[in-house]
């Protein structure tokens, strides 16, 4: 089932599947949701999205920046009326600041550098511990 | 409010949403991350509001007419208008065959205290292609 359509940009929406997937885990379970109201909210999610992109697209200019950043995405949920969503969305960027951090550290230190041994005492090491394995392994196979 | 789903938006399918807007420009990584769990609020928000209206409606089925009413009473929707523009007032009958609902406003008369009150004295007057009242624009 695939609802790919590559045409213009203008059919740019969101993929069918997975916004039906949300809406049913969204859904109290007694009541059903009917297909064309399924595709009205997808409708309503890609407006959602324009609005948000239009308004922090104007905090961003405002603030001579090229980029939109998170913090004009925050602003601009304040100025639409929708604090409601800040707490959780600030949660979103904490993660993801840690985890840029995380994947920063270990792009530029390296962990070779980080052990604090050299190569040779690190193959040694290596071949310790294979031969450890080795020996729990045919300890194990008795 | 349930916080943990399973399924997420595409982020990268956000970008591009966003990017149809001429006037956008470069995004940083993290913005359509933030855009994807406001869409998840946004959506659940949504969904709640409208299901009240389905309740009260005594339906079970979510329909567009919830949906609509949602939007037109909630301030925060107000950016939906235009999209709901099209959708049938729940007072019409139901021509997109979505019929479960026991509308309390029904177009097939009864005479006395009909809520529609266009007042045409043709006995109930609806405001859909019924085709016999006068005051429709």
């Amino acid at each position: 089932m695939s609802d790919n359509e590559r045409g213009n940009d203008d059919e740019l929406s969101l993929p069918k599947a997975t916004v039906q997937k949300l809406i049913n885990e969204m859904m109290p379970d007694d009541i059903a949701c009917a297909k064309d109201t399924r595709d009205l909210l997808i409708e309503c999610c890609v407006e959602f999205i324009h609005l948000l992109a239009s308004e922090a697209n104007d905090i961003c200019e405002k603030e001579m920046k090229k980029t939109i950043a998170a913090e004009h995405v925050i602003a601009a949920l304040k100025a639409l009326g929708f604090e409601e969503y800040l707490p959780e969305v600030e949660v979103v960027l904490q993660d993801h600041k840690t985890q840029q951090r995380v994947k920063d550290k270990d792009r530029k230190s390296g962990r070779l550098e980080h052990s604090g041994r050299t190569e040779e005492e690190l193959l040694m090491e290596q071949t310790r511990l294979f031969a450890e394995a080795k020996e729990r392994h045919q300890t194990q196979q008795n | 409010m349930r916080k943990k789903y399973r399924t997420k938006f595409p982020v990268a399918r956000i970008k591009k949403i966003m990017q149809m807007d001429e006037d956008v420009g470069k995004v940083a990584q993290a913005t359509p991350i933030l855009i994807s769990k406001a869409l998840e609020l946004f959506m659940q928000s949504l969904i709640d509001e409208a299901c009240l209206e389905t309740r009260a409606k005594n339906a079970k089925r979510l329909t567009a007419a919830h949906l609509k009413k949602t939007i037109l009473d909630k301030e925060q929707f107000d950016f939906l208008r235009d999209i709901v523009q099209n959708v049938p007032d729940p007072q019409a009958g139901s021509s997109s065959g979505a019929g479960d609902e026991t509308n309390n406003s029904s177009t097939s008369g009864s005479g006395g205290g009909s809520s529609s009150g266009s007042g045409s004295g043709s006995g109930v007057g609806s405001t859909s292609g019924v085709g016999s009242t006068s005051g429709v624009g």
